[in-house]
């Protein structure tokens, strides 16, 4: 696999993980109905979740400028 | 606390002049006056994309909504806005790309040109107009009741609501989008300190946030999930509001304006990643006020608990500042969105700068007018309203996004379904039609369908482009 092809891959999978993660944001696992625990630091679940959530979609979007495949733009850069 | 609050006014205001006098231009023309010479750097970037976004309804709208709504407001807006920024990096790319190649004065002309018709143009003017100018005047409004709450003997509601839009319209008739964008820095900067300092007095009342969570624990645990006490948090509303708040980089003309003058893709990667950051960074102050609101004030209306919360349970000084955070909060959101629509006007003009400018620039004049007199009549639910005016300009993303990425020759059918659909949740909003159909809201499914019509419009029955257009989309 050639290193294009290899970059492309990643970026593909980045979008997939960006996709799951929103997807379980709706679902039970992150907003159970009427249910705030279990607490962290008396955090409710659902906050501390969602938290997590918001910082792990920021974190692909950092992953993702490394590997999508119009980084290297010469006609931008 | 007026003394102060004078004091502060005068240093905000001086540095409003100069700011606006430094990006003063001599010879106006679109791509200086309207698109800030499109060369914006990534920190610039991210505290313009940020102050536009951020605002009275972050300020004010935010802490009301989880003191009523409870913690799933974090999901309504924050996982929407960390959501958005991955979308910005996925999408932004091929948007630049083709507002570079169409020679970019605004989304409408954008559009216009994509579809090659008019039409297509004023349909996305119409919908940036129809859910902006609510927008807009919510904010004017927002501030202009907080403002005539905290000091009801100086001048009334709309005695406020047209101070804040005279400054607006000076420095950015002065200045153009420039002016607009360093102000869009001071005031973001200023947003984010206020913010903070507030929490902090709210956090300390409790001693720590755990014990915070176990007196909202006591008051209403209904507040501490979803769908929350008044069962506002249903899947439907959540993936909605998402949907909305994903295409505002899309569909917003002041924020595709903000993406397109980024002066590289760099540039916009970090700036992303800044705002995701500054989405997380600005929510999470107002979870702590809304919480704080929640036990102390659960029964106020907006006006007081805001009142109460950001001036009465404050130090004087603090108390000052955060006037002055939110009154420049209101402003630099509004300004950008009147300033876009008068962008929008230009990119349908056709005609060289010295005859369509003067045009945009009393059009920029003429839309702060409208929402001046909208904002005396509107609703105080600010959050909800913010949330209906991106829910319309997301009904323009299929429409948009066809434009942007087909590689065919796209026809006039999805212009005109979008303006059906637009006509359709208006009167949804005005209570001509029914909020939802066999128990699906109606933007989710005027959404789909649009989507739909999209899908099939983009493989069915529609000539390819010509060689050169064909050449010029796979480049993109």
């Amino acid at each position: 696999m050639d290193n294009s092809s290899q970059q492309r891959l990643y970026w593909t999978l980045c979008c997939i993980a960006a996709l799951g993660l929103i997807f379980i944001s709706f679902t039970p696992l992150v907003i159970p109905a009427g249910v705030h625990r279990p607490a962290i630091w008396g955090v409710p679940y659902t906050l501390w979740a969602g938290i997590a959530v918001s910082v792990l979609l920021v974190l692909l979007t950092f992953i993702g400028t490394r590997i999508h495949p119009g980084r290297k733009n010469p006609e931008e850069e | 606390m007026i003394k102060t609050l004078i004091i502060i006014g005068i240093i905000y205001i001086g540095l409003l002049v100069t700011l606006s006098l430094a990006s003063r231009q001599r010879h106006k023309s679109t791509a200086s006056y309207l698109l800030a010479g499109s060369k914006l750097g990534s920190v610039i970037g991210l505290f313009t994309f940020a102050a536009t976004l951020f605002s009275t309804f972050t300020l004010i709208g935010m802490p009301d909504f989880f003191r009523t709504h409870g913690v799933g407001s974090w999901i309504f807006l924050a996982v929407s806005d960390a959501a958005m920024v991955f979308g910005i990096i996925w999408l932004g790319h091929y948007l630049r790309k083709k507002a570079r190649n169409k020679d970019f004065k605004g989304l409408s002309g954008l559009i216009r040109d994509c579809y090659q018709h008019n039409f297509a143009g004023y349909v996305t003017f119409l919908g940036a107009f129809i859910f902006l100018i609510p927008y807009v005047s919510i904010q004017i409004r927002g501030i202009a009741i907080f403002l005539h709450a905290t000091f009801p003997e100086a001048l009334p509601t709309w005695g406020w609501a047209l101070a804040m839009v005279v400054v607006m319209l000076i420095y950015s008739e002065t200045g153009g989008l420039k002016a607009i964008i360093y102000n869009d820095v001071l005031q973001g900067i200023l947003l984010l300190v206020v913010i903070w300092i507030a929490s902090f007095v709210c956090i300390s009342y409790f001693g720590d946030i755990q014990s915070m969570f176990k007196k909202v624990e006591q008051t209403n645990e209904a507040l501490l999930s979803v769908p929350g006490p008044k069962n506002l948090f249903t899947n439907q509303f959540l993936i909605a509001s998402m949907l909305a708040i994903v295409m505002i980089p899309f569909t917003q003309p002041q924020v595709v304006t903000r993406i397109i003058i980024m002066k590289s893709q760099s540039a916009l990667f970090r700036m992303a990643i800044g705002v995701g950051c500054f989405a997380i960074v600005i929510i999470l102050p107002t979870l702590f006020l809304g919480m704080y609101g929640a036990v102390k004030y659960p029964d106020d209306s907006t006006a007081v608990f805001i009142n109460k919360v950001l001036i009465r349970d404050q130090s004087d000084s603090i108390a000052a500042f955060i006037i002055i955070g939110l009154i420049a909060a209101a402003i630099s959101t509004a300004d950008s969105q009147i300033f876009a629509l008068g962008a929008e006007l230009r990119s349908l003009l056709k005609g060289d700068d010295k005859k369509v400018l003067p045009v945009a620039r009393i059009a920029i004049v003429f839309f702060a007018v409208i929402s001046l007199i909208f904002s005396l009549f509107s609703s105080d639910q600010l959050v909800l309203l913010a949330r209906t005016s991106f829910a319309g300009t997301a009904l323009m993303g299929p429409m948009i996004f066809t434009g942007i990425f087909s590689q065919r020759k796209a026809g006039l059918t999805l212009p005109v379904a979008t303006l059906l659909a637009m006509a359709l949740f208006v009167g949804s909003l005005l209570s001509i039609f029914p909020g939802s159909f066999w128990g699906i809201r109606l933007d989710i499914s005027l959404f789909v369908i649009l989507a739909l019509i999209a899908i099939i419009s983009n493989y069915v029955g529609k000539k390819r482009l010509s060689a050169n257009d064909l050449k010029e989309v796979t480049n993109t």
